[in-house]
């Protein structure tokens, strides 16, 4: 019996784009505040000249990673984020221009949950966390009732017996 | 020996066994501390004495007392370990529990009629392994015995979903009776041995040797006067440097026997034994089928010879402070060789030789990916050592021929149950495995990939660590029929 794979379709909440802005401006903030602190300390000190150039061009760097990833990626992400769930195959699809589809099929998953943050439950959201034996997979911003439901199902799915033999 | 036995201690030998180990592995602080340096009596050097008289005393006093203290225990269906000299230990191993047997018999072991063993469990932990530094030869047979034993019976029960059904498979020796597939020949041995390019190891020897001796008879001015001979007579360098390059080939045949020979691979129809090793003989063995896929590496300088390593990779294989990986089937086989003996051995993968190649345009891909290396390399011998930015030039040139060797080397087949893929440019890896085995996929595209219609594709088996394998510009098409191949595995449902 030949399966034909769905192209997936299921996306993850728009509300997810706020909390990632806010999330990585306080990533990024703390970076910057970081650097700022050691470029105090150096100018109070007379550090090195280099390392005052290594830290203006690491302040320079995150302050463009900044503009990308609070402004522009959250959108892209989100928008292009696309997962499918049956009962065979879990699939998780992202990115505009690195686009990465995985396929990890149910016989291999040895576990799923669910786990959410402050910001995620200010918004009543969850992110769901699915692990097989190789490595582990998260799909983001998932609304709580939808996120449990979708637990207990790849739960139900993933308990069954794997065929690994050879023809 | 009967089924259960009393808790007893090591073979006596313990104490040789393992103070020869201390010894050899303080080798290089006692010859600096105490030979080298014998009569200072001041200084760090001093303290360094002291340090290692104190250290020397507390391992040798922790010997005696592990030997007096540790026991083991054999019934029929475990060992049970008692450890520790001042937090007490007491570890119990279930036979079946265990995948992997290691043998290693040094020369003080032979002389006592022992030999050490290494029992591998399938955790990944610490815990993991059981170590019997000495262990009398029958007792070390028996035990293995129990264990193959223990894990025939198993077999059909737990292990079911991963045994293979006879049908199409040929027909294999009893799992009594073991066959002898390879056995290292004088040829191997040379081969190898001028293949890893351990004639050469010569020199640096003779360049520490030279400067250890300096230190001590400061031979610089009597060496700076042979310079200034040698200058003068070069003739009489070529016999010199023919003489350097037997003694270094003579050496290096040497090593690579004591390392590699009497290299035996046999197989029952479970496992497959590795056996090597001249004087220090060390086994190992593999389940069959728990190999999840095939690794064949080639180096340039192997590619040249045409010699390839055969690795299999396998969740259970782990190699414990072992210099040589252990999942190797033999470093140094003839490729025609080495494929005929895995379609007997693993008949499920066999190597493929309808090979496709990337697509054409796919070179101007390769070359049109940043530089990495090479700018990072610039940018930083620009801002340190401009007078030094020549070495970026070489860089960005090796890394050229690095990526038309990989266009040129990579291939990929995917048909019936197995995919085979080749990557690398200097050095390639074939890797062939099984859908059954494979344990995600990944298909990724970056925006210059789409531009060229490629794809990359990734897959994951199990391994330790886990294995990531991902061959990158293959046809779109290519892709979809990757994942629609993958997705009819079969699964059982209960």
């Amino acid at each position: 019996m030949e399966y034909i794979l769905k192209e997936p379709e299921r996306q993850i909440s728009t509300k997810i784009i706020k909390i990632w802005r806010t999330t990585n401006t306080i990533g990024h903030g703390s970076f910057l505040l970081g650097f700022g602190a050691l470029l105090a300390a150096s100018q109070f000190w007379e550090w090195y000249n280099w390392f005052n150039i290594t830290l203006y061009i690491l302040i320079g760097i995150t302050v463009l990673s900044a503009i990308f990833s609070i402004w522009i990626e959250p959108v892209f992400i989100q928008r292009t984020w696309r997962y499918e769930v049956d009962e065979k195959f879990i699939q998780l699809k992202h990115g505009r221009w690195n686009v990465e589809h995985k396929i990890i099929p149910m016989a291999k998953i040895e576990y799923v949950t669910t786990d959410q943050g402050p910001f995620l439950r200010k918004a009543g959201l969850y992110s769901l966390n699915i692990g097989t034996t190789a490595s582990s997979h998260k799909i983001p911003a998932i609304p709580e009732e939808e996120a449990l439901k979708l637990r207990s199902l790849i739960a139900s799915y993933a308990n069954v017996k794997e065929d690994d033999s050879f023809e | 020996m009967s089924n259960s036995q009393e808790a007893k201690r090591y073979h006596p030998a313990y104490l040789l066994v393992e103070l020869f180990e201390f010894l050899r592995n303080s080798f290089f602080f006692i010859l600096f501390l105490f030979i080298f340096n014998f009569d200072v009596t001041s200084g760090w050097i001093f303290w360094a004495k002291l340090v290692f008289l104190a250290a020397a005393a507390f391992t040798i006093g922790k010997i005696f007392l592990s030997w007096w203290l540790h026991t083991y225990e054999v019934d029929h269906a475990s060992i049970t370990l008692r450890e520790g000299i001042f937090v007490k230990k007491v570890r119990t191993i279930a036979f079946d529990r265990v995948q992997n047997k290691k043998t290693s018999t040094s020369f003080i072991h032979n002389w006592f009629k022992l030999t050490s063993l290494t029992l591998e469990t399938g955790t990944s932990n610490e815990e993991a392994s059981v170590r019997f530094p000495v262990l009398k030869r029958q007792e070390a047979d028996a035990i293995i015995e129990i264990i193959e034993k223990g894990t025939a019976a198993e077999t059909p029960v737990s292990e079911s979903e991963e045994e293979e059904s006879d049908g199409s498979l040929p027909i294999r020796p009893e799992k009594s009776a073991r066959v002898e597939y390879f056995r290292s020949t004088k040829k191997d041995i040379l081969r190898a041995a001028f293949t890893s390019l351990s004639f050469l190891a010569i020199f640096p020897i003779l360049l520490t040797l030279y400067f250890q001796i300096d230190e001590f008879f400061s031979l610089e001015d009597d060496a700076e006067n042979a310079v200034l001979y040698f200058a003068d007579h070069l003739w009489l360098l070529t016999p010199l440097f023919i003489v350097a390059i037997l003694i270094s080939s003579v050496i290096g045949y040497v090593i690579t026997t004591i390392r590699y020979g009497n290299y035996r691979i046999e197989a029952d129809r479970d496992r497959i034994y590795i056996t090597r090793g001249l004087g220090q003989v060390h086994t190992f063995s593999i389940q069959r089928n728990k190999v999840q896929a095939i690794q064949i590496e080639q180096p340039l300088m192997k590619r040249i010879w045409g010699i390839v390593e055969v690795k299999l990779i396998s969740a259970e294989a782990v190699s414990i402070g072992d210099e040589l990986a252990t999942n190797s089937l033999y470093p140094f086989m003839k490729t025609k060789e080495a494929y005929a003996l895995l379609g007997e051995l693993l008949p499920q993968y066999t190597v493929q030789d309808n090979l496709t190649r990337l697509p054409r345009n796919t070179i101007w891909l390769k070359l049109l990916r940043p530089y990495y290396v090479t700018i990072i390399a610039a940018v930083a011998l620009w801002f340190f050592r401009p007078s030094l930015l020549w070495i970026a030039a070489i860089l960005f040139v090796i890394s050229l021929v690095s990526r038309l060797f990989d266009y040129l080397f990579t291939r990929y087949a995917l048909e019936g149950d197995s995919i085979q893929i080749r990557t690398g440019g200097f050095t390639t890896t074939t890797f062939i495995t099984r859908r059954e085995r494979i344990q995600e996929i990944e298909v990724s595209q970056s925006k210059l990939q789409r531009a060229f219609g490629v794809r990359s594709l990734g897959f994951t088996n199990r391994a330790k660590p886990i294995h990531v394998s991902s061959i990158q510009d293959v046809p779109d098409g290519l892709g979809n029929k990757f994942k629609h191949w993958f997705v009819q595995r079969k699964v059982k449902f209960e």
